[in-house]
């Protein structure tokens, strides 16, 4: 006959036997739910070790477009890092072997490999049918140079954050666009793709439309004439005078006025650039108005050569437009 | 015992419990980390702004971002994204400083891989930083009324501003897994006023009187009349682009193209500008002597009149494209793009329409201009041998002007055409890129550039104002090399040289009444010529020398040095008579940036900046030798002080300082020489900006944010007011900027995030 105290005992026994084994059912269950995919179809592979406890930077990519399984094209982990058998088939404590293709800083695949992977989607964007050949490509600049696909938001898609991903390269366009005279890029109006088709163009200086003129028209059209009274400089490239990052002289000008056009113009005469308050010589109420401050403060040459990128005025009297005057 | 049995069961059933239930918890956590990082995320933040300062000490700051005007502002953001799992239909409501008048917002549905199709609404106001001073009335409008301030500074303050409004339709549609249509239409209305001016200096021949005073007479009546004006005049500004995109994409194993359309049409609904000048007497020279405006006289117009003669403003224009592009893949490694377009430019704004049809030639409506262009580009890329990658490029654009000639050009007795605009240009590039032992890779290649140009070839009629000579072509061709190696996983660099020239065709002179084409330089045909810059032979030269280094894990470092140089060599030494205008610039940059994670909570990156450039022009009677040293700092901490509590600051200073070095030509008068001596000040611009921000975690949802921003500038320039002395206008108008300007900017955001 069984005792009280041993029917005490096998109840308990049984009783953490049935806790053991339900545990053990339910690790199982557990361990079949670390295999399931998390983020992308087909990912369980590589994710029953970068899961969210591991390495939950690299789920965002399920935030993205990169992240949607309802679209059949969506790539899994393998698409873009091959099969890397050797790395997922690793164990032990060592320092797996890397994936057939990483994308991090150290990777030491040619940027060519790289882009490849992301290209065999891509390249079929209109707006990358001109990357071969292009700038960026010709000077191995790999995709994820930029662009960030893991990271659930990629700064260089956005225009506010976008700036300080190309600033990574285009250090001379940090400083310009602190000047005072500047395009909107720092206050996230403007951003460097406004202008620039980095996946390659068939404009100069990666120009999204087919020349700077053309680029600059796309917000400036009242600049584009044709006019009655043409300045040459400016139908052949707005940057001969501006300089677009920024700069300190007004309407980013790369060079005050009146220096700016003696690049290329006479001048009226002999004369010396001059400040009020500080001329050698005082000026006279019916003086030369070409030879004093007028021509070096305000706006210079500006101040009667008005219309300096264009006049559309028609009047053949004196004087005519084609001095830019009106 | 039979206590003991029992108390022993009920512990045991409770610790069965509580150990089974210590996995339930667990289990239902998982799923919901698992959708924070997975799932696309929305949020709302709304807050309040403060801003320290007057107008006056923000309009640096509030240039753009629409914090110029108010004390206190409201912020308010949102991100709203959706995504339907089962349809993978993506829906997004997104709005950007919705509280200020740079606010910006967007609609979009996507079904991914199907269809889109957004709108959104975008606006941005671009304050000038310079408050004007005038007494005049109608500023920024097509009917200004010149009236003199007595004093200058005692008129009425203008802060002109520029608002853009726009609005904008995408959308695309997947007509195949290989066919793929877009669109992009947007429509943006513009107005305000810009600062502008509009002055004259009476020439004789113009002004009068005819026949020509002489003598004592002539000296007498300068004396007595002001023959020369220049006045601040607001360009009012009210203007509509609308431009259309559509494009029809193809895609294939080997062939990728497309065919589209891209037109744009720019309205203004101002013609000109037609002033009124009040007042008899305008201020003259330092503003001691009041002179009246050279009066009509007989043979002429006086001052008045011509300054009140019609102000053209910009025409109506539009342009319509048509073009193909592609690539095509002959082999993985060999590859070829393309691209062919067709724009047809046309501007016949009636002169009527526009209030400037007076003195047009007889019969002649509108310009009718018309500028046909056509662009081809072709490339290929290559990689023959698996370390040989060879690149080639050419493009070729040919813009041809058929607007009509008219003889709209008259100076004295002098008549010519409008000048013909047409071009042809042609642009070429080689390179090839070879992978050496070592790591290391060569890339070697050659540029060239050429452009042609329309020039008279029938001076009496065809002459082009403003310039004393013109090339009908240039021609530039450069040679680069770059070493790049990658010494380690950490270590990268690489050394670029770069040289080249540019020359052209003969000379032609414009300078005098008699044609002189194709002359060779030198020639004492362009004694006193002015080779203008973009014609000019120029030298150039240029090196670069970069490097991106990894020491640590958590620090990397990135180091660049560029120097350049363009010399005009047209001429010989920077002061002969043949020496003119631009004569050479220079141009360094050296640039560290670094970053470096100092826990796994916290990072720290920095960067120093320094750019140098100088320009020399002979003016002929002076030498300007500009000399430009910007330097830019910047310091950035971010981290994690508490699971709850994130914080950052971010400290960048700038400081530009341009410094116009003068000498006066050998052989200046006394008073030039002088002058000379006296110079100019340079123009400095400093910027020291300070930001913090800390994030607080109110739960899983909720963050408060808030931001602390600091800015200095301090701009000293002698364009509008030199050592307190002011530029004024003739009229009494002036223009004046806070130089010193502060502004601290203090906001709290509630943002709710879910998914």
């Amino acid at each position: 006959m069984i005792t009280k105290t041993r029917k005490s005992l096998l109840a308990s026994l049984m009783l953490v036997g049935t806790l053991f084994i339900g545990t053990s059912v339910y690790a199982a269950e557990a361990a079949k739910e670390v295999a399931k995919d998390i983020v992308l179809k087909d990912d369980a592979k590589c994710t029953r070790c970068h899961d969210e406890a591991d390495a939950p930077e690299l789920l965002r990519i399920g935030k993205t477009k990169h992240g949607t399984r309802a679209d059949s094209r969506t790539p899994t982990c393998t698409n873009c890092h091959g099969d890397s058998k050797a790395h997922a088939d690793h164990s032990g404590a060592t320092t797996p072997p890397k994936t057939d293709l990483n994308f991090g800083k150290k990777s030491n695949a040619p940027a060519s490999a790289r882009n490849e992977a992301c290209l065999t989607c891509h390249q079929k964007d209109s707006s990358r049918h001109l990357w071969a050949g292009s700038i960026h490509e010709t000077r191995d600049v790999a995709c994820t140079s930029c662009h960030n696909i893991h990271g659930g938001h990629d700064k260089v898609r956005s225009k506010k954050t976008q700036p300080e991903v190309c600033f990574t390269c285009h250090k001379q366009q940090r400083i310009e666009a602190n000047k005072p005279s500047h395009h909107p890029m720092l206050e996230g109006k403007v951003a460097c793709s406004d202008c620039h088709n980095s996946h390659g163009s068939a404009g100069p200086k990666l120009m999204k439309r087919d020349s700077v003129v053309d680029t600059c028209y796309t917000c400036h059209m009242e600049k584009r004439g044709p006019f009655v009274h043409n300045h040459e400089p400016v139908n052949e490239d707005c940057g001969n005078c501006h300089n677009p990052h920024g700069t300190t002289a007004e309407n980013l000008l790369k060079v005050r006025v009146p220096f700016l056009c003696h690049q290329c113009h006479t001048p009226h005469g002999g004369f010396i650039p001059q400040l009020r308050g500080a001329q050698v010589t005082a000026p006279t109420a019916a003086g030369n108005a070409k030879g004093t401050t007028n021509v070096t403060q305000g706006r210079a040459c500006m101040n009667c050569h008005t219309q300096v990128h264009g006049s559309n005025n028609p009047a053949a009297t004196n004087p005519t437009p084609q001095f830019m005057l009106r | 015992m039979k206590t003991m049995s029992n108390k022993f069961g009920f512990r045991q059933h409770l610790l069965a419990l509580a150990i089974a239930a210590a996995f339930a918890p667990a289990a239902q956590a998982e799923g919901d980390d698992v959708a924070e990082f997975t799932q696309p995320s929305s949020s709302v933040s709304v807050g309040l702004g403060g801003l320290t300062g007057d107008k006056k000490s923000r309009s640096i700051y509030g240039q753009y971002n629409g914090m110029r005007q108010d004390d206190a502002i409201g912020l308010v953001d949102v991100d709203v994204v959706r995504r339907d799992e089962n349809t993978g239909t993506w829906t997004t409501i997104q709005g950007s400083n919705l509280g200020l008048d740079n606010r910006e917002i967007s609609v979009g549905v996507e079904k991914q891989g199907d269809w889109k199709i957004g709108v959104g609404y975008d606006e941005i106001t671009h304050r000038e930083i310079r408050t004007i001073n005038t007494a005049n009335t109608g500023v920024g409008t097509t009917t200004p009324t010149v009236i003199r301030v007595a004093t200058p500074g005692t008129g009425q303050d203008y802060d002109l501003k520029l608002r853009r409004q726009g609005t904008t339709l995408i959308g695309e549609k997947w007509l195949s897994p290989s066919l793929l249509f877009e669109f992009n239409f947007k429509n943006e209305d513009k107005d305000g006023a810009r600062l502008s001016g509009k002055g004259y200096d009476c020439a004789n021949y113009v002004c009068g009187p005819t026949p020509a005073l002489t003598g004592a007479a002539s000296t007498a009546y300068a004396a007595a009349n002001l023959k020369n004006a220049i006045l601040m005049q607001a360009e009012p500004v009210n203007t509509n682009t609308k431009q259309l995109d559509m494009k029809l994409a193809y895609s294939s194993e080997k062939f990728n193209g497309q065919i589209g359309y891209y037109g744009s049409v720019f309205r203004n609904s101002n013609g000109s500008v037609n002033m009124t000048l009040a007042d008899n007497f305008l201020y003259g020279g330092n503003g001691t002597t009041l002179n009246p405006l050279y009066p009509a006289v007989a043979g002429g117009t006086s001052l008045r009149n011509v300054l009140q003669m019609p102000f053209s403003l910009p025409p109506d224009n539009q342009a319509h494209q048509l073009f193909a592009a592609g690539t095509y893949a002959f082999t993985k490694t060999t590859k070829a793009t393309f691209k062919y377009a067709f724009t047809h430019a046309t501007q016949d704004d009636s002169f009527a329409g526009t209030g400037v049809s007076a003195g047009a030639p007889a019969g002649v409506s509108s310009l009718g201009g018309e500028l046909n262009t056509n662009l081809l580009q072709v490339g290929v890329t290559s990689k023959p041998l698996p370390k040989l990658t060879l690149n080639a490029n050419i493009r070729y654009e040919d813009k041809e002007d058929k607007t009509p000639k008219y003889l709209y050009n008259v100076e004295n007795a002098l008549i010519w055409y409008n000048a013909d605009i047409s071009s042809k240009r042609l642009n070429g590039k080689l390179e090839a890129s070879y992978q050496l032992p070592e790591n290391f890779r060569a890339t070697v290649g050659v540029d060239y550039k050429e452009i042609e140009r329309e020039v008279p070839t029938n001076i009496l009629v065809d002459r082009l104002a403003g310039i004393s000579v013109i090339r009908a072509k240039n021609e530039e061709l450069n040679y680069r090399a770059e070493l790049s190696r990658m010494m380690s996983e950490t270590l990268t660099g690489s050394i670029g040289y770069s040289t080249g020239n540019r020359r052209g065709s003969d000379w032609t002179s414009l300078s005098g009444t008699t044609p002189i084409y194709g002359q060779v330089f030198p020639s004492t045909s362009f004694t006193n010529a002015n080779f203008p810059l973009s014609m000019a032979d120029v030298d150039r030269e240029k090196w670069k020398l970069s490097a991106n280094w990894t020491p640590l894990e958590k620090l990397s470092i990135q180091f660049i040095v560029e120097n350049g140089t363009d010399k005009n060599v047209t001429a010989g030494s920077p002061t002969s008579t043949w020496g003119r205008g631009f004569r050479k610039n220079g141009n360094q940059l050296y640039s560290l940036d670094l970053a470096y994670g100092l826990t796994d909570n916290w990072e720290l990156t920095g960067f120093v900046s320094m750019g140098k450039q100088s320009l020399d022009i002979n003016h002929s009677t002076y030498m300007l030798m500009l000399d430009n040293e910007s330097e830019i700092v910047g310091l950035g901490i971010k981290g994690k002080v508490t699971p709850r509590i994130d914080v950052g600051a971010n400290a960048v200073y700038l400081n530009d300082n341009t410094h116009y070095g003068l000498q006066a030509t050998p052989g200046s008068t006394v008073a030039n020489q002088n002058q000379a001596i006296v110079g100019l000040p340079d123009v400095s611009y400093r910027q020291t900006s300070l930001s913090l921000y800390g994030n607080y975690a109110l739960d899983k949802h909720s963050n408060l944010r808030l931001d602390l921003i600091h800015q200095d500038y301090r701009l000293k320039e002698w364009t509008w007011s030199n050592n307190g002395t002011p530029f004024v206008f003739s009229d009494g108008t002036s223009v004046t900027m806070n130089p010193n300007q502060h502004v601290t900017f203090l906001g709290l955001t509630y943002i709710y995030k879910w998914q």
